[in-house]
């Protein structure tokens, strides 16, 4: 697989590290009131797609840098691949 | 042996004559040989017997596709076994045995099964040895197993070099054919970085082969021509002797070149390299199989594929025998016929399945039309072959031909699958094919020269436009259209004897009925029932023929059928090669401590802890066993000072305006409040409220903070601070970076290490309890003025301090920690003794940490901070993981002190059975204690402190051992932690 | 280690102190230099490498910095660049990270960057961390493909390019200082794996 990174360009996937779906930015505020059912869903609940599904991938030998990356499970065609800091800013998360 | 099967011509260098051995026997062959094409030349027909039923069997074709001719390799550990004479290229002294018989070749003892074939039918394992069950692994499985295989291994370890690569390109070719060599001339052409890959050791493929031309020269003559133009580009790398085996995501393939396989001797280098090779787009030209008919006996040796016995006559200058017998039922078998007459061997007759005028006009040749080959007689070579229509003709030799196949594997890795093409009785690619692969020639269903030539210039052409490139208008040159015309003819329906489909794996017509009639009707059902297509070979000559009678047995069409799905290796690959270069000591890279040489020279032994090398003791003059030199590491410690290498530990810089408000983030307990010069203990959860990592961290300046983490948890460790760092709180300025192997660390733990430290830090440093207490940590100098850290933290419970230095000092540091607290005794301590005083000290690790405690269990609840958000917190206070009764770490101590705890015991009231139900919790870690003079254990126990004084019961139903053991607290050793203090 | 480090111990002043031990500097690699047919396999000497994180929000005043303290603007992720004086290499490693490598022989090759760019970002000093090893030579590609996943064609990897990646289950910065010469970086613990992955590459296609 080839990962084609947004500032290096296309990397083997040898050097990448995968975590899972890219929900996993998405993580509930410890104060609100049902915090416990939200981190339940936040560490357990994932949808399972066939077909486009966003994931985080860690480029661990190379820049350190974490991905959105957009796959198709069916085919591994990657349509997307954004990084993730940029896309945690950009779906608000604050600090 | 004289060369009875040498004609005339070929691409052999005559002049360079190679002697080999066959069966101990020597021969001669030429330069530019096969083994199979040199064995011919010598007449050895017999090759070697089949899997099943020990039949003689001989050449078969002419290429990676041989099902027959599989011989054993080489000598002593070199030997190879399985390997396809039609592959291999003649060198000098190569030597080769047949395999799969039982006393020689030519009287093989399990030839019977021959004899008793009737039984030994399709599933006949799973029917047979179904009872009584208690036979299976005492009589049946072993005999099977006598029996079974091929070759045989050579029992020794593999002597040769492998290694791998990576290569990239803008165009791969994969096939150095017509097509292949049309593809490459165009994309070199253009500037593209183009590499061509073939598998055998001339390029040209079936060029070579034929007497047809290009450009008016012979068609060897201008593959050659190509070849030579290709490899003067800088652009091109023309890989031969290299099988493009898979096709991965994205452009990826993999290859496997063999790189000394023609030489007698390596010379220590790589045998065989697999590569991956990243290409933007790919042309698969891997040519055709041809297929053959099935009809009785058609196992003989003398019979053989009619391409191959062209290929045998046109590039080797062999042929099978002197009188040899064309069955076809297209027109390309007719060129055998034209070929070998040519060459002046007889072709007595051409027998043509259609009921049409013959192809070519070859006087001399006799054309028997609508009719077939349906038995043959000659058990060790052929003598004559009979019609359908009753007549024998003696022959020592028939070339049969039943079409060819386009090579689509490669296009179906991906899950393509092929679509069937009436007019070619052939499957071609379809479906999806692997990204950025279009297919080109007879590969393609393109079966005619001038129009593969045509295809592979349009397809480069193609590939070459969508990645910015221009091809040149090349010269496509004139060459002809064969004719083609081929019809479904599949096997001999009035052969009353086994007509053999998968030479291999021995499976016949009849076979395949059988599955049939017994339910087995989807191809991949009959592929498992019949083992067809599942040998080496991966039925490249049998597999249309087999579900095209499946087909007619079921009632349906080819297509309906379908193919088995085509899967990665497109040829086998050694283990070897996969293998690479990661075999014994350089399985995986190892990782030294900086004080690595000094522990060596001083009687150091080391364990793997990762991929790290970490002394575990030091052994003295007269002791006598690891426990020795661990008790006095452990006492000497204790009474004076002891120094261990802990630089494995992982060691993560972090700074930033926000450094410490995201340690708070990522440990359950708070960092921001650390004054600068402080260490503090931290705990880290996974998000469900696990326990997930601990070590200390110091903050060295307002915006600095060193963390520590586990030896194994580093990479882990760093992994999950950059995911909270850049996907949870992405706005903090906060910055990670890895100094573990920076610095060379080393705990001195003892009564004397202050003492000790006084020595070799420099004098300007106070040191002193009250101007470093503990918990302290600072940046020093050392020795005169090397930058050091100091750090005032205890693993042991002793008054103890890590003091770190660049890594590049760390050995030499070993040795002045060691001279410098010579007057005190001091003693260099491993992982063991370290071991011992943790548990001692009650300090959990990984056995306590061991992914299914919580911060309650190992008795740091209130380390998890409620004022605060971190990872892990909401999810730590579920119900279930907060219950009164939880287990909790605690000490335990054997009643009978001289009785030995075992780790891994599980705790059990005094009276209550010993199952789970009544599981009250496990002991996690063992050691003696040379400072109490007993063992001592630590383990998780419910209600825990509760019980303190209680006697549970250890049992151990693994060692057959229980013991009663005493409820103690965990810290065996200054409980009220007075001397790390003082 | 930052220079703005603020020592927590007690200095005993006017004290004068003879050190009785010397400590030696043995980097795991020192000193070796090899030739093998037309390559050349040298571990460089006093070797120094320092990171620089840009810190969040004030990227802009570190950029400006480091232009003043090197004469070159710091390059793309994946780009190097030498100093003005040809002394040093800016090698930028990641959006907010790079690294700075020079010849150096004292332990304080971060108080060196660290007051070149004036304390504008955020310093450790890696020199320690890696070891290095400079292949040169026509055949250093042949060599270098057999382990290492990155296209090195002269193109696609021109001089000053600068990728990390892994090779032999080993992190390696890889670095195109010169038409046919690489900088390999790697963790200093696993030298001799290190060592001996290039060493194998070598031999394998001499």
């Amino acid at each position: 697989m080839i990962i084609n990174h947004p500032l290096l360009g296309p990397r083997d996937a040898a050097e990448f590290v995968y975590l899972g779906d890219a929900s996993l930015i998405d993580r509930p505020d410890w104060q609100d009131e049902d915090a416990m059912d939200q981190f339940h869903a936040y560490g357990y609940l994932r949808d399972n797609p066939a077909g486009e599904h966003k994931e985080l991938w860690y480029h661990e030998q190379g820049d350190r840098s974490w991905l959105v990356v957009t796959r198709n499970t069916l085919t591994h065609e990657i349509t997307n691949v954004e990084i993730a800091r940029d896309v945690a800013r950009a779906r608000g998360r604050d600090k | 042996m004289s060369q009875a099967g040498r004609i005339d011509g070929g691409l052999i260098d005559r002049s360079q004559q190679i002697k080999f051995r066959f069966n101990g026997k020597w021969m001669r062959g030429f330069a530019g040989d096969t083994l199979a094409s040199a064995l011919l030349a010598n007449g050895q027909l017999l090759v070697g017997r089949s899997f099943k039923y020990h039949r003689p069997r001989g050449v078969f074709t002419a290429g990676s596709e041989e099902p027959n001719a599989l011989v054993q390799l080489r000598d002593g550990a070199h030997q190879e076994p399985n390997t396809r004479a039609t592959m291999v290229e003649l060198f000098d002294g190569l030597a080769a045995t047949s395999q799969n018989h039982r006393g020689s070749l030519e009287y093989d003892l399990l030839a019977v099964n021959d004899l008793v074939s009737p039984f030994l039918s399709a599933g006949f394992y799973y029917k047979t040895f179904m009872w009584p069950k208690a036979f299976w692994e005492k009589l049946y499985e072993p005999v099977i197993r006598a029996a079974a295989g091929l070759g045989k291994l050579s029992m020794q370890n593999d002597p040769d070099a492998y290694d791998k690569g990576f290569l990239h390109c803008d165009l791969l070719v994969i096939g150095a054919g017509p097509s292949g060599l049309m593809a490459a001339l165009t994309a070199a052409r253009s500037g593209a970085r183009i590499i061509l890959a073939d598998e055998d050791f001339r390029p040209g493929g079936r060029l070579n082969a034929e007497t047809l031309e290009v450009a008016g020269m012979s068609g060897a003559d201008w593959a050659a021509q190509a070849v030579a133009e290709l490899s003067n580009m800088p652009n091109v790398r023309l890989m031969t002797r290299t099988t493009v085996y898979g096709a991965y995501d994205h452009g990826v393939y993999g290859a496997l070149e063999r790189c000394t396989d023609h030489l007698a001797d390596s010379g220590g280098k790589p045998r065989q390299v697999l590569w991956r090779i990243f290409s933007k787009r790919a042309v698969l030209a891997a040519g055709a199989t041809e297929r053959p008919i099935a009809f009785g006996n058609n196992d003989r040796p003398g019979t053989m594929l009619a391409g191959a016995v062209r290929t045998y006559a046109n590039r080797y200058g062999v042929t099978p025998g002197q009188q040899v017998a064309v069955f076809t039922n297209n027109d390309d078998g007719w060129r055998t016929a034209a070929d070998l007459q040519a060459k002046g061997v007889n072709v007595p007759v051409v027998i043509d399945s259609r009921d049409k005028p013959a192809t070519l006009n070859l006087p001399g040749v006799k054309h028997i039309a609508g009719e077939a080959v349906m038995d043959t007689v000659g058990r060790k070579g052929l003598k004559s072959i009979t019609l359908t229509n009753g007549k024998v003709i003696p022959v020592d030799a028939l070339a049969v031909s039943g079409g060819w196949n386009p090579n689509v594997h490669l296009t179906c890795h991906q899950r393509g699958r092929p679509t069937w093409r009436d007019d070619l009785c052939a499957f071609v690619p379809g479906g999806e094919l692997p990204v950025g692969m279009t297919v080109a020639g007879a590969a393609n269903g393109s079966m005619t020269l001038a129009s593969a030539l045509a295809e592979g210039h349009a397809e480069a052409a193609a590939q070459l436009k969508d990645i910015g490139f221009k091809a040149k208008k090349s010269d496509i040159p004139d060459a002809e259209d064969e004719p083609r015309d081929c019809a479904a003819f599949w096997h001999v329906g009035e052969s009353k004897k086994r007509a053999w489909v998968d030479l291999q794996n021995d499976v016949t017509v009849k076979d395949i009925k059988l599955a049939n009639t017994e339910g087995f009707r989807s191809v991949e059902l009959l592929k498992r029932y019949t083992t067809m297509g599942m040998a080496t070979d991966q039925g490249k000559t049998s597999n249309i023929a087999g579900l095209a009678i499946l087909a007619e047995e079921a009632g349906k069409t080819i297509p309906e059928v379908g193919t088995t799905i085509f899967r990665p290796p497109y040829t086998p690959v050694p283990i070897g090669a996969l293998a690479g270069r990661a075999r014994g000591k350089d399985f995986r890279p190892y990782r030294l401590t900086p004080s690595h040489k000094w522990a060596e020279e001083n009687g150091a032994s080391f364990v793997t802890v990762g991929n790290w090398l970490r002394a575990e003791w030091y052994t003295r003059d007269g002791e006598k066993g690891w426990r020795d030199s661990v008790d006095r590491e452990a006492r000497m410690t204790r009474q004076s000072v002891g120094i261990c290498d802990v630089t494995t530990l992982g060691k993560i810089d972090i700074q930033g305006k926000d450094a410490g408000a995201f340690l708070d983030k990522v440990y359950s307990n708070t960092f921001s409040t650390l004054p600068v010069g402080k260490v503090r203990y931290g705990l880290m959860l996974r998000e469900d409220g696990i326990c997930y990592d601990d070590g200390t961290t110091a903050r060295m300046d307002e915006n600095h903070y060193v963390m520590t983490t586990t030896t194994a948890n580093a990479v882990l460790v760093f992994r999950r601070l950059e995911f909270a760092r850049q996907c949870l709180w992405p706005n903090m300025d906060v910055h990670l970076i890895s100094t573990t192997d920076g610095w060379a660390q080393f705990a001195v733990a003892g009564p004397n290490s202050r003492n000790l430290l006084r020595k070799v830090i420099d004098a300007e440093h106070d040191i002193s309890n009250e101007a470093f207490p503990f918990m302290a940590c600072g940046n020093i100098t050392v020795c005169g003025g090397v930058p050091a850290r100091l750090f005032r933290i205890s693993f042991s419970g002793e008054l103890a301090y890590e003091i770190a230095v660049p890594a590049r000092y760390g050995n030499s540091m070993m040795g002045v920690l060691n001279e410098a607290g010579a007057e005190f005794d001091a003693v260099p301590y491993g992982t063991e003794a370290l071991g011992v005083m943790r548990i001692e000290k009650g300090h959990a690790t990984a056995n306590e940490l061991n992914g299914q405690t919580t911060a309650l269990n190992i008795g740091l609840g209130k380390m998890v901070s409620q004022k605060k958000e971190c990872i892990g917190q909401v999810l730590s206070q579920r119900p279930e993981m907060n219950r009164d009764d939880a287990i909790k770490l605690m000490g335990f101590r054997p009643v009978d002190r001289t009785r030995k705890l075992i780790a891994g015991s599980h705790f059990l009231n005094k009276h209550d059975p010993a199952d789970m139900d009544h599981d009250q919790g496990w002991m996690t870690s063992v050691a003696y204690s040379p400072n109490l003079g007993h063992h001592i254990g630590l383990g998780f126990i419910k209600e825990g402190h509760a019980r303190k004084g209680e006697i549970v019961r250890a049992v151990s139903p693994v060692h057959g051992v229980e013991m009663d053991v005493e409820i103690v607290s965990a810290h065996f050793v200054d409980p009220e932690g007075e001397r790390l203090r003082g | 280690m930052s220079r703005l480090s603020r020592p927590t111990l007690l200095i005993q002043k006017g004290s004068v102190f003879v050190a009785e031990y010397t400590l030696i500097a043995e980097p795991p690699l020192a000193g070796y230099d090899e030739t093998f047919g037309d390559m050349r396999l040298v571990a460089p000497a006093d070797f120094a490498l320092v990171s620089i994180a840009l810190p969040l929000g004030r990227e802009d005043k570190a950029l400006k910095a480091i232009k003043t303290g090197y004469g070159v603007d710091l390059p793309e992720v994946g780009e190097s660049i030498l100093s003005k004086d040809g002394k040093v290499r800016l090698l930028r490693m990641a959006q907010d990270q790079a690294f700075v490598m020079f010849t150096h022989s004292k332990p304080d090759a971060a108080q060196v960057v660290s007051k070149k760019i004036k304390d504008s970002a955020y310093v450790t000093d890696q020199t320690d961390v890696w070891t290095a090893l400079h292949l040169s030579g026509p055949s250093s590609r042949r060599a270098l493909e057999r382990i290492c996943p990155i296209d090195l064609d002269t193109e696609a990897f021109a001089e000053g390019h600068v990728a990390r990646t892994v090779m032999e289950h080993l992190g390696v910065v890889i670095l195109r200082d010169a038409a046919d010469s690489f900088v390999l970086l790697s963790a200093s613990s696993s030298a001799g794996s290190f060592l001996h992955a290039v060493e194998t590459s070598i031999h394998n296609v001499t």
